[in-house]
């Protein structure tokens, strides 16, 4: 060990010789402070709001993230051409077609 | 603090706001905080003003305990990361000169540099202002470890458990304040020589 190491142990050995004080008494009126200043700030219930808020707008933030990926799901889908074309589909070409030739 | 009471049932009694229970827990409990208050307040805030800081941090977070570490270890958590918040906002670390040295400091300097043997019993209080100048050069994680491992005889797994550190961050931070340590007694061992 090294001269300065011992130094440092030999210091810190007579410093910690000094006895700790004795714990000390709540003083007069500290537990009056102390819940005072806990009425006068948001606690209890306020937090539990606090809270009770938080969850519901994570759980609003995660139905938005399903939501948008199913809908990116469903948009990023290829449209299926082969499908015949119905009689409505007829229908209205003809109709756009007559419509044209006039 | 004695282990006797019924912390279970006083918890329940002071989430349910009984305001009697709640005088009861503070009255209980303000032993264990003020300790640690006094090895760890910064210089410019009063013990009590920081003793209330943390009462008040205690009732606030008290739906979050959860009960699964004792109630003492969990309250000396929250005071001690307290004193160390509070200790880094004040930020300022004078450095500390030999010409600012009591006549006692200056013997133990000058007796820790000419001798190897044990300070004489009647430098112990010298010797404990010594160590409180140098521990106002370090970063408060660091004076921390170094009061807890030295004047409060704690063992790394209990500086663990009340801080959540690792063992290994423990020994690191300890042996960094060492180092600051022994760098500035060798500074103002230096400047007595002068």
């Amino acid at each position: 060990m090294k001269n300065s190491d011992l130094r440092l142990d030999r210091l810190l050995r007579a410093a910690a010789a000094v006895p700790n004080e004795q714990p000390p008494e709540v003083p007069f009126g500290f537990d009056t402070r102390v819940l005072a200043h806990l009425r006068a700030s948001p606690t209890y219930d306020s937090l539990d709001i606090a809270r009770l808020l938080r969850r519901v707008v994570l759980t609003s933030l995660a139905v938005v993230v399903i939501a948008g990926a199913g809908a990116y799901r469903e948009l990023s889908q290829p449209l299926d051409l082969g499908e015949p074309f119905t009689d409505e589909d007829v229908i209205a070409d003809s109709a756009i077609g007559l419509a044209f030739e006039q | 603090m004695d282990d006797d009471w019924d912390a279970g049932a006083l918890l329940t009694a002071v989430r349910q706001h009984d305001e009697a229970a709640a005088r009861e827990l503070v009255r209980r409990l303000y032993p264990l905080v003020a300790k640690l208050v006094r090895s760890h307040r910064p210089r410019r805030t009063a013990e009590e003003d920081l003793c209330q800081m943390i009462f008040v941090k205690i009732f606030q977070k008290l739906p979050q305990f959860s009960g699964k570490v004792p109630l003492p270890h969990w309250v000396s958590r929250i005071a001690v990361n307290t004193c160390i918040n509070q200790i880094k906002a004040e930020k300022v670390r004078p450095e500390f000169r030999h010409a600012d040295l009591s006549e006692e400091e200056v013997a133990v300097v000058e007796n820790l540099a000419a001798t190897s043997e044990e300070l004489a019993p009647d430098h112990k209080f010298a010797a404990r202002d010594l160590v409180e100048h140098l521990l106002a050069a370090l970063k408060p994680v660091e004076r921390f470890v170094i009061d807890m491992l030295y004047f409060q005889q704690y063992t790394v797994t209990e500086i663990q458990r009340l801080t959540g550190w690792s063992a290994s961050l423990v020994k690191v931070r300890a042996f960094r304040a060492r180092q600051k340590m022994k760098q500035e007694l060798a500074r103002l061992s230096a400047e007595g020589l002068r």
